[in-house]
């Protein structure tokens, strides 16, 4: 029989003591097979969902199944089918990283016979090969993430859980992780919970996307049914002089609604205006500007739609007004 | 076999740092040593003290008292090895990756007896090279080392409660501090006939006292409340493992 390797979620609550709660009563359902973006600023609830899911906190309500399983009454059986990469790669500064698949494989019950071949498998699939037998301590933060991924892997996982995978790596690691996170899904049929703070990645690799803010889903879709949602293209325009931005903005107010731009002045066209228009009114005016530029919709327009603030602006006032967790 | 592989690997890991590193291996070892040596060289004249009545000499009657104190240390500072995990984020990842974690624990607690079994196997050849007499035949031998031992398992488990409540390395004087005042407040350098006052006192109803005797009795082959002693440790056993235990649930409830 095929084994069962979905998320799903219904009614998850967090509250933490004389705190709010993190997490509000989401509800989701991740197919097999399927990598599921979480975005979300910081604090927005993404790593508690992942510890409840991970069975690493418990559940203040509501209900979950992990590989068919409940995280509430059946916590080493969806421990032994997911592996999870956390925000920080907490490793032992002391072990190599070769003693750590080691250790992974005696933790996770890995036959004797098959700990080494698979401890070098892996070594070479996140390419520490070399490093391999060097302590972690000597380590740089994206070959820990790289190791990070490999020990999540060790017991070839039906579910993995990624926190915020790409945070502090390079884009050359990025673009390595994302391939091999893509490679799980499709090759490995592996199901992939991602959390994410960068709109690119969950544009590039999820094949939905969730986005939390203050602990509620408030949009979930495919990356292109959401921008379909918003539907239609913005405008932004950077002025040459810092004089024009009152007339570029009445201009602008013609064609669409202001968006909360900070860097440049931007409307959303509406329905029937188009780029054409917006330079003919701007020649007719006499209207010069430095740039001008027309954007489909992204997912950080979703995010805007949805909550009323860009996923940067959000992320900003987490880190001025951080919250009690 | 997946609790077998949990606890394997956790004292795997722990043996393996602590053989590889000497700033964790040699405060271990050297600290029973230089007590054992500070205590039986510089007090030996306590023996000619009236009153002392321990037929073995003094060395034979500091010996049983490092050995001892050395196994309830050598548990407490796997507590601390479990507390500088979880603040540094390493216990989660075990928390995480154990299908059973009650193996966690008693990987760390296999690792705290290896631990104890390399100082007092040390301690034990520089204690005959000291001149120790022993008086006790195998059987009295099995049964101190037997004793410490289960004394290491006590100051394991009750550290480890401490370790995963408080989950950070400020814990420690809360682990070490309550051992070592019981350890102290017994009849460390003369028998318990020789105390006087409140130290004399305190020093009757500390089970400590009882392990001392009958450890000092043993090696002389002369052994008293053998029972009494072996029952106080396991019941400490026991109420320290509930301790334990309960210390691993409010860990798995923080997240």
């Amino acid at each position: 029989m095929a084994r069962d390797n979905s998320i799903v979620v219904e009614k998850l609550v967090r509250e933490f003591r004389k705190g709010p709660r993190a997490v509000d009563g989401i509800d989701l359902h991740v197919a097999p097979g399927e990598i599921y973006g979480f975005l979300g600023p910081n604090g927005a609830g993404k790593s508690t969902t992942v510890l409840m899911l991970t069975t690493l906190l418990p559940a203040t309500t509501g209900s979950a199944r992990v590989g068919g399983y409940d995280i509430r009454t059946e916590g080493p059986k969806v421990r032994s089918v997911i592996g999870a990469a956390l925000q920080e790669a907490a490793l032992d500064p002391l072990l190599t990283g070769r003693d750590h698949l080691k250790l992974q494989t005696m933790l996770q019950a890995v036959p004797k016979a098959e700990r080494k071949p698979r401890q070098n498998e892996l070594l070479d699939r996140v390419g520490l090969t070399e490093a391999a037998d060097r302590k972690v301590r000597g380590y740089s933060g994206g070959m820990k993430r790289r190791l990070d991924l490999a020990l999540a892997l060790v017991h070839r996982p039906s579910i993995l859980f990624l926190d915020e995978p790409t945070t502090g790596l390079d884009p050359q690691s990025r673009t390595a992780l994302w391939e091999e996170v893509a490679r799980l899904a499709r090759e490995d049929n592996v199901t992939v919970f991602l959390t994410t703070q960068y709109l690119e990645e969950a544009d590039v690799l999820a094949d939905r996307v969730g986005i939390i803010d203050n602990g509620r889903i408030v949009a979930e879709g495919t990356p292109a049914a959401l921008k379909a949602e918003i539907g239609r293209p913005s405008i932004h325009v950077t002025p040459v002089r810092d004089d024009d931005r009152s007339v570029i903005t009445e201009l602008l107010g013609r064609f669409g609604e202001p968006l909360g731009s900070e860097r440049d002045l931007a409307v959303r066209l509406r329905e029937g205006s188009g780029l054409v228009d917006v330079i003919r009114a701007m020649d007719a005016d006499g209207v010069v500007v430095d740039d001008i530029e027309l954007r489909a919709p992204t997912l950080d327009d979703v995010f805007l739609a949805k909550t009323g603030r860009t996923l940067e602006g959000a992320a900003a006032e987490k880190t001025v007004a951080p919250s009690v967790r | 076999m997946r609790l077998r592989g949990v606890i394997a690997g956790v004292a795997w890991r722990m043996l393996k740092n602590v053989v590889t590193t000497p700033s964790i291996l040699l405060p271990s070892l050297l600290f029973p040593l230089l007590f054992f040596v500070a205590f039986a060289g510089g007090l030996s004249q306590v023996q000619n003290v009236p009153g002392f009545d321990y037929p073995n000499g003094y060395t034979a009657f500091q010996f049983v008292f490092v050995l001892l104190q050395a196994a309830a240390f050598g548990g407490v500072f796997t507590g601390f090895a479990i507390a500088r995990d979880f603040e540094g984020g390493f216990g989660r990842r075990l928390m995480l990756a154990s299908p059973n974690r009650l193996g966690i624990v008693l990987g760390y607690g296999v690792a705290a007896v290896f631990r104890w079994v390399i100082t007092a196997m040390l301690l034990t050849v520089v204690a005959l090279a000291f001149g120790m007499q022993v008086g006790g035949g195998p059987v009295d031998l099995v049964a101190l080392y037997t004793l410490a031992l289960i004394i290491n398992v006590c100051g394991f488990l009750w550290s480890a409660g401490i370790a995963m409540r408080i989950r950070t390395m400020q814990a420690a004087p809360l682990m070490q501090m309550p051992v070592f005042l019981l350890l102290f407040l017994a009849p460390v350098y003369v028998p318990l006939s020789l105390l006087g006052g409140t130290l004399h006192a305190v020093a009757r109803f500390n089970p400590v006292t009882y392990a001392l005797g009958t450890g000092r009795g043993l090696l002389a082959g002369d052994a008293t409340q053998v029972g009494l002693s072996f029952g106080l440790a396991l019941v400490l056993v026991v109420v320290f493992s509930v301790w334990a235990l309960r210390g691993l649930r409010s860990a798995e409830a923080a997240g």
